[in-house]
């Protein structure tokens, strides 16, 4: 009795086990294509949505592969890198902020650094997307980070071709307060960046989101988005976050360099 | 009433899992902000709980005794995470508002409490109506809480505009406690009390 | 008055058992009550031999909170004016300049009269609000539950308006002083039965219903054009409970905006009866020579301020400004002042017992100056100190209570 209840409770947990894990096993690995699919299909989604491309009920690995080219650029001198220079770090399809912001090469400490959104160490080299139509460049997209009230921020800002005028922003991802700092999804705010410049004549970092309302008949105004109203800090964050990134110490040499050229 | 009709409709309002036993709380809190993650959640549980409830009584006359809350475990396990993968694949957006949620599943105490009060001791079918009758009655709070939670604090259903706010052009202005989570917890007790109301039987005794 | 009395004599009848209007018989009771002292006497011992009943100590409340409401009234007419004055005329409409203008009076700063004016044209519809539909949850409930309609409203609804900006909107007053009744006490069973103190519950709800009206920018200026021109727009003074004094203001840059003077006697924006501390503390010492309200609580919660304060004025930061803030700055800003004297000795909802009401206090200076100046998103603090100490009064009382018992137990050799 003893032992034969001992041998069924071992075998009873055996087979439970085995067809539970077989299981569990068939959905991963089945369903894992998809899954992986629809990741990417997400962060495409978002570069799309800023592209202008129509994407609407047609295959957007298709308008994605006809519309944008990936590259990574290095920040310090501006230049964008070739596709032999790739590796494990360095590789636009999965760029992962978070082990090149870590590693020792490919990333840096920012903490110091004046106007910094709140980010300890940043990598060297960011992810930018060329937006083309019919061969002519009409957008560069950058990815953009960092904190604002309760969380990192991760999010696309779109420049036109002249690198000044701003063709949108979307954040894909944060933890801001809904109704609140959240609002920064609120379609009505993100238009509101459409055709802002970025810099003065004089090449100065000018964008700014302020306090309050901006006054449409001031001088700056096209370089002024209006505030969420009720998160101080959100707002301050986002301001931080695209100031940063336009910066000298962002995207600055990059854009730079590319305005010398034309 | 037939036998099986009353399985399934009494979790529904009468023993109702979340106003009745207050279980299963946690999640009713997580995901009731929007009424589609809300509906997701619940189809999820409904999955979850209705196979656990059959697969355990069907093997429930060779559990042993001994192991008997392990097995259950293994097998809740193993279907909230093949319902986790499933809204992964087929669901993506609303998998990444639901986050961990749906993994919590697990923890649910209504699926436990439901294996282990009902599908060790009655029949496959009897506990496969059960365990959809359980997860009927959360679904039905969820998608009140979810609901009320959408429509008030973002003026929306479904992600339709019914109450057109004023940052959209419109007049109502989002009540933005309602999209934070203590807001499902003043909603699930206003709705025991109008349960309990309706129905004094179902209070306790003081 | 004979004439009233009459009225009520004649129509006892109606109301008393198996009268026509027996159901109402609470609305009677409380205009009885209200008008007279009621008819109905306790006839049967044991009697607390106290002249303070109930009834008596609400009305001591609401006496201590008259020099708030009258600051309430000529600050918020004063900053109103200053306000319009600011902008250039015609640039708004508003409905109360119209209705000044007809009483051939203009919106100067200058003028008292005009500031008292135009202040009670800010206050007294949130008063009349918050009584109305208030009152009309508390009728509803006492007519259900067939109980005395109590004079406890009294209290929440001349302290609700005040802890409320100027300019919210009134169906946000209705809205939030339903929700402090009915939720904050009613569902707990009534006066006397709630944890949490019904107008900061009122409150908190709209806080974080509609957080851009109570807390953001535009939290004060009375007037609908001007929402950001003011200096409040660089995030100045604000009602503690409500907002942004403190936001990001060291003390050097903050005596630039008000003199200290200026914000202990309350001339600046703010909640309508929170911005003078003078007037709170005139309230507060009505409050302890009548014995209604504890001083053990005011004391220990001005100390537990103090003490945190200070320790983080020592301590510095380089990035935090408000760690400077010094405690006398503490005092005069926002709703500290208010909510130590009002709400935090409210004696439903704070400890009851004597070296609770210590540690209670305590608590709440220590949580006020700890979200003040450490939590990035709330400036003030003062309505979440109160209500967390609040939930937490039950539990301290409950540890001195079996402190006391284990006393007097070893005392008597057990």
């Amino acid at each position: 009795m003893e032992t034969e209840s001992r041998k069924k409770t071992i075998l009873i947990a055996l087979i439970v086990s085995l067809i539970c894990s077989v299981l569990v096993s068939v959905a991963a690995v089945k369903l894992r294509p998809i899954q992986e699919r629809n990741k990417e299909l997400s962060k495409i989604e978002n570069i799309l949505e800023l592209s202008g491309a129509d994407y609407k009920d047609v295959d957007l690995f298709e308008v994605y592969k006809k519309n944008i080219t990936p590259s990574l650029v290095e920040l310090k001198t501006g230049r964008v890198l070739d596709e032999t220079e790739y590796n494990e770090f360095l590789n636009v399809r999965d760029f992962d902020i978070k082990k090149n912001s870590e590693d020792e090469n490919y990333g840096r400490d920012v903490s110091s650094l004046p106007g910094v959104p709140k980010i300890k160490r940043a990598p060297r080299y960011m992810p930018i997307y060329f937006v083309k139509k019919n061969g002519e460049l009409k957008k560069i997209i950058f990815l953009i980070y960092g904190k604002a009230l309760w969380s990192t921020m991760y999010g696309f800002i779109a420049l036109g071709a002249d690198l000044n005028t701003i063709e949108g922003l979307t954040f894909f991802e944060h933890g801001e307060t809904p109704g609140l700092g959240g609002e920064v999804d609120n379609p009505r705010w993100k238009a509101s960046w459409r055709g802002k410049k970025v810099f003065d004549d004089l090449g100065e970092l000018k964008i700014e989101v302020i306090k309050g309302k901006v006054d449409l008949n001031s001088m700056s105004a096209k370089h002024k988005i209006d505030g969420l109203s009720g998160s101080t800090i959100t707002t301050r964050g986002v301001s931080d976050i695209v100031r940063f990134w336009l910066g000298p110490e962002g995207y600055g040499e990059f854009i730079k360099k590319r305005k010398e050229a034309r | 009433m037939g036998k099986y009709s009353k399985i399934i409709l009494d979790p529904l309002v009468d023993k109702n899992p979340v106003t009745f036993h207050i279980l299963g709380i946690c999640s009713a809190l997580a995901v009731t902000s929007k009424l589609e993650t809300s509906i997701v959640m619940s189809l999820a549980v409904l999955f979850v709980l209705s196979l656990s409830n059959l697969s355990i009584s069907i093997i429930r006359n060779f559990i042993p005794g001994s192991i008997r809350i392990l097995i259950e475990m293994t097998i809740i396990a193993s279907l909230v995470i093949i319902a986790d993968q499933l809204i992964k694949a087929f669901a993506f957006e609303l998998s990444k508002e639901l986050s961990v949620y749906v993994g919590l599943i697990i923890t649910n105490c209504i699926i436990m409490g439901r294996a282990e009060a009902y599908a060790s001791k009655n029949p496959p079918l009897q506990s496969l109506f059960d365990g959809i009758g359980n997860a009927l009655g959360y679904s039905c709070v969820l998608i009140v809480v979810g609901g009320i939670r959408e429509l008030l604090g973002s003026g929306k259903i479904l992600g339709v505009n019914i109450l057109r706010p004023i940052n959209e052009g419109g007049w109502y202005e989002p009540n933005g406690l309602f999209l934070l989570s203590p807001s499902a917890f003043i909603l699930i007790g206003l709705l025991i009390w109008v349960v309990r109301t309706l129905k004094p039987e179902q209070s306790e005794e003081e | 008055m004979r004439f009233l009395l009459k009225i009520l004599n004649s129509n006892r009848t109606h109301f008393e058992k198996s009268g026509r209007l027996q159901r109402l018989s609470p609305l009677f009771e409380a205009t009885e009550s209200f008008l007279f002292s009621g008819s109905e006497v306790t006839s049967s011992s044991p009697h607390v031999r106290d002249g303070l009943d109930l009834k008596r100590m609400m009305i001591i409340v609401v006496i201590a909170a008259i020099p708030a409401v009258l600051m309430a009234i000529y600050n918020t007419g004063l900053q109103a004016n200053l306000a319009t004055s600011k902008v250039a005329l015609g640039d708004f409409n508003s409905w109360r300049i119209s209705l000044m203008e007809v009483f051939y009076l203009s919106a100067d700063s200058k003028c008292f009269i005009s500031n008292i004016f135009h202040g009670s044209l800010f206050f007294f519809p949130v008063y009349i609000v918050t009584v109305v539909v208030g009152g009309a949850w508390e009728v509803l409930f006492a007519l259900i539950r067939r109980r005395d309609i109590n004079e406890g409203f009294l209290v929440t609804s001349i302290l609700f308006p005040l802890i409320l900006p100027p300019d919210i909107p009134l169906w946000q007053v209705a809205l939030g002083i339903s929700f402090g009744v009915v939720i904050g006490k009613e569902v707990f069973g009534g006066v006397g039965m709630n944890i949490l103190n019904p107008a900061l519950t009122g409150r908190v709800f709209l806080f974080f219903a509609y957080p851009a009206e109570i807390s953001g920018n535009s939290v004060w200026v009375g007037v609908d054009a001007v929402s950001s021109a003011t200096w409040l727009g660089d995030g100045g003074v604000d009602a503690v409970s409500s907002a942004t004094p403190l936001s990001a203001f060291a003390d050097s840059t903050l005596s630039n905006i008000v003199t200290w003077t200026d914000a202990f006697l309350g001339f600046m924006p703010g909640s309508m009866g929170e911005t003078s501390t003078l007037a709170c503390l005139i309230g507060a010492f009505i409050l302890i020579i009548t014995g209604v309200g504890s001083w053990r609580i005011m004391v220990s919660v001005l100390i537990g301020m103090t003490t945190l304060s200070l320790l983080l004025n020592i301590i510095g930061s380089e990035t935090n400004p408000l760690f400077s803030l010094s405690p006398l700055w503490h005092l005069v800003l926002g709703g500290f002042a208010f909510g130590v004297v009002y709400m935090a000795t409210d004696p439903v909802t704070a400890a009851m017992t004597e070296g609770g009401k210590v540690v209670y206090g305590l608590l709440i200076g220590f949580l006020v100056v700890l979200v003040r100046v450490l939590n990035p998103a709330f400036p003030e603090g003062m309505m979440f100190a109160i209500l967390f100490a609040n939930v937490f009064a039950p539990i301290i009382d409950r540890v001195f209570i079996n402190l006391n018992i284990k006393r007097r137990a070893i005392r008597n050799g057990n």
